[in-house]
């Protein structure tokens, strides 16, 4: 608290001769800016570390340097050129499985949440608090079971056994779609129901209102759903850890996650500048479009 | 043209319909006959559901939904159900697979009867990868004698120079085969597994290449009798019955694969009754409501004294951007860096520390420090989430509320204090429930930053001090490798199910009484 007041006092003399009042909200505020720095050094630190770490080209980091000597791109070269491991291959599986799920995702939780917003039939408050119920159990509860399924239909359906994609791409969409599709159903509640009317009216069929009405209008949380599918489906390690199992055929989050296990000490270097690579596709989606997600986040939440 | 248009529409939907129930019986009708009852009757299930939904017009809104109904059926809802029934039975290493896979395996198995013929071997291989191969009998009656053997067809004895066998060379072996180009035993050699899996001849004449030099007729080894249920061995005519899902002879030998069989609560009976178990599981079910609770904990007042403090601060928009960095950051990508930095030789918080206090915790051995890094990381990792929802709980609050506490002389810490915070927790409880499940169940941190370890000491199965339950499921099934007990870990994942059951009902209770108050 003493630190504060005379951090403060010394940043903003010239005011506080006014006003004793503003001198007051001076301090307050270099206490605040004060916290807020220390909270950005928190935020920041790791970020940032990890970034110099894989421009540096010496083995072993020399502890503290923020900014390494000579800082050259030799850690991405070894990272792509490795005869060890597939590290673009990894990436390229990543955004497919992770583009296709959310693809899927948006189909499906698009189309059953305009059937749950928009049809009264039997059975509709039942599936909806099933869904709700489903949800809140997490894939990775289940992974001893679903392991075991799909080594079994990897039996008799090529494409869906261990080692494959696709299953990985069907565990994550109806891991997803559970939440998005309430979000969804939300979202479309809010749209007046008298646009859809008078397009049925005028002899539009369900899906063509559907189509050309409803779904332009839903852009903003297809956006957010979108978005938290991919990030989902791209980040997500423990499932397509257990179920795949060849080198060509893994994720970059399995491939670091082995990196930590296998060769952690060796090749430091390497391995941060695989963190920076598996990284940027997440921010790149996620800083043009983070007013989506936050707003689809506070709207969801707090309506609870 | 528009009728034209719609019947074409309709036959396209019939045939898609018709091809994907032909699949789908074919599926179930595989699983059927190799006794993967379970999966067939989910998979009966939806294809129930979709012919349901497809043919009855009151079901038509369920067309809508009727694709993702059917993945959440098969990828969530099985996948639960299953594990229920797991916990129950024996599977594990060895007890893999379905009865009737065990038997068809061990049918599989083959033997070289003892008086049996052998033969020396040659192998031909066509331009479309097929073999051939040109037998010669050794001791016996016919030895010497020259066979031609392709798989599915019968093997004969044939003069070489005759029909499609070429000339022979000075040892009696074709130079060559119609089709087939003889392979020398260096190209031989690379290809030995794929000629060794294969059968020459046609059944029930069959011969396998048994090594580099002989191949012989091989017969199988076991035979499964159904009226008996028991599997006969034809060698030593042998009798194994099935005993706890496994084939057993009487002197007690088993036969592997063994296969899954219910075998009741024993599972729960083992950890629930054995102290050395139940004991370190209690345990680590007390850190596992810590770790939960102090994360949220962290988190939540972290997020919330940012919102508070900055909400009216110049410069609001830039800290904020710099305060939610972590956030879209890959959590694996997070973690990762953070156990770097905090890495005794790699990272720069040992050398800061050591030079600030004169020593640096050993982040990964005690387990105090272990688990105070493990919380510390996943509030780097959550605060950002809780930051945004409070303020955007904050901004829901009607001002009218503020400035009516003005008026009535309330302090800014009174403001705080009664009303604020009671609306804020108000708001956020059921999101801050839904959190504390979320973070009872979460693996990455516990599993990346440290394995769960350091372990526990004089533990029956390996575990750790900062194992959550589901992390020790994982290790139990997937990392402890020599012997992987999949029941036991579907049994524990059951006692996690229902806790977590539990705490939704927690949850749904609160956010109808929220919802009834707000």
């Amino acid at each position: 608290m003493r630190n504060a007041e005379v951090f403060s006092r010394s940043s903003t003399e010239p005011v506080t001769t006014r006003t004793p009042i503003r001198f007051e909200k001076w301090a307050q505020y270099g206490f605040a800016y004060l916290i807020a720095l220390v909270l950005i050094a928190f935020a920041v630190a790791p970020a940032l570390w990890v970034i110099s770490a894989s421009f540096n080209p010496a083995k072993s980091l020399v502890a503290g340097t923020l900014f390494p000597k000579n800082p050259d791109l030799s850690n991405y070269d070894q990272l792509f050129s490795s005869e060890f491991f597939p590290y673009a291959t990894w990436f390229l599986n990543s955004l497919k499985i992770a583009s296709i799920t959310t693809l899927l995702a948006i189909l499906i939780t698009c189309t059953a949440g305009y059937a749950l917003s928009r049809f009264r039939f039997q059975g509709r408050r039942t599936l909806m608090f099933a869904i709700l119920i489903l949800n809140i159990f997490p894939a990775i509860l289940a992974i001893v079971a679903l392991f075991s399924m799909i080594q079994q239909l990897g039996l008799y359906l090529p494409g869906m056994g261990l080692d494959s994609h696709a299953p990985l791409i069907f565990i994550y969409v109806a891991g997803s779609s559970g939440i998005n599709v309430l979000i969804v159903k939300a979202y479309i509640d809010s749209i007046p129901s008298e646009i859809d009317e008078s397009a049925l009216v005028d002899g539009a069929t369900h899906w063509q209102t559907f189509m050309y009405i409803i779904f332009p209008i839903m852009r903003p949380i297809v956006i957010t759903i979108g978005v938290l599918t991919f990030i989902a489906a791209y980040g997500d390690f423990i499932i397509a850890r257990v179920l795949l199992k060849s080198s060509d055929q893994l994720t970059v989050m399995v491939g670091m996650l082995l990196f930590q296990t296998d060769r952690f000490d060796r090749d430091f270097g390497i391995i941060t500048a695989g963190a920076v690579i598996a990284a940027i596709p997440i921010i790149l989606i996620y800083i043009p479009l983070q007013k989506y997600v936050i707003d689809g986040l506070t709207a969801g939440s707090i309506k609870g | 043209m528009n009728t034209n248009r719609i019947s074409r529409w309709y036959l396209l939907n019939l045939a898609g319909v018709g091809i994907f129930c032909v699949v789908m019986l074919w599926l179930i009708s595989k699983f059927l006959s190799s006794g993967l009852y379970p999966l067939a009757s989910i998979f009966i299930a939806v294809v129930v559901f979709f012919t349901l939904v497809y043919l009855r017009p009151r079901l038509t809104p369920f067309r809508w939904m009727a694709v993702g109904i059917g993945i959440v059926i098969i990828f969530t809802l099985y996948p639960i159900l299953y594990m229920f029934y797991l916990s129950v039975t024996n599977m594990g290493s060895g007890h893999l697979m379905s009865k009737q896979q065990a038997i068809s395996r061990l049918e599989e198995q083959l033997y070289l009867p003892e008086d049996s013929q052998t033969y020396s071997w040659t192998a031909y291989q066509s331009s479309d990868g097929e073999f051939a191969l040109w037998l010669i009998a050794g001791e016996g009656e016919n030895a010497g004698q020259g066979l031609l053997a392709i798989p599915g067809e019968p093997i004969e004895a044939v003069e070489p120079g005759t029909g499609r066998v070429g000339e022979p060379d000075d040892k009696g072996i074709p130079l060559s085969i119609e089709g087939y180009e003889r392979l020398d035993l260096r190209q031989t050699v690379p290809l030995i597994t794929r000629i060794s899996s294969l059968d020459f001849g046609e059944p029930p004449t069959t011969v396998r290449v048994s090594s580099l030099q002989v191949a012989a007729p091989l017969v199988s080894r076991y035979e499964y009798d159904s009226a008996e249920d028991a599997i006969v061995d034809l060698k030593t005519n042998e009798i194994y019955r099935p005993i706890e899902g496994t084939f057993t002879s009487e002197s007690g030998e088993e036969l592997s694969p063994g296969y899954i069989v219910y075998i009741g609560l024993r599972h729960y009976k083992n950890f629930l009754g054995n102290s050395r178990f139940r004991e370190p599981l209690l345990s680590m079910l007390f850190w596992n409501i810590s770790f939960a609770f102090m994360s949220v904990l962290v988190s939540f007042a972290v997020g919330l004294i940012v919102t508070l403090m900055f909400e009216n601060l110049p410069g609001k928009r830039i800290i904020r951007a710099l305060l939610i960095i972590p956030w879209p950051i890959p959590v694996l990508v997070s973690i990762l860096i953070w156990r770097s930095m905090l890495h005794p030789d790699l990272g720069f918080v040992a050398p800061i520390l050591e030079s600030l206090v004169g020593q640096s915790p050993a982040w990964f051995q005690d387990t105090f420090w272990t688990r105070f890094g493990v919380i510390m990381v996943n509030v780097w990792l959550s605060y950002p989430y809780f930051y945004v929802i409070s303020a955007g709980a904050i901004r829901s609050i009607p001002t009218e509320i503020f400035d009516a506490a003005v008026v009535d002389g309330a302090g800014a810490f009174q403001k705080l204090q009664h009303i604020t915070l009671p609306l804020l927790l108000r708001i956020l409880m059921p999101l801050l429930i839904a959190s504390f499940t979320f973070n009872f169940n979460n693996f990455n941190v516990i599993y990346v930053f440290n394995f769960g370890n350091p372990p526990r000491p004089d533990t029956i199965v390996p575990m750790g001090y900062t194992d959550i339950l589901i992390s020790f499921v994982y290790r139990l099934a997937f990392i402890t490798s020599n012997v992987t007990n999949y029941g036991l870990a579907a049994a524990i994942t059951v006692m996690l199910f229902i806790l977590v059951g539990m705490m939704v009902l927690i949850q749904i209770r609160f956010t109808r009484l929220f919802q009834e108050a707000y």
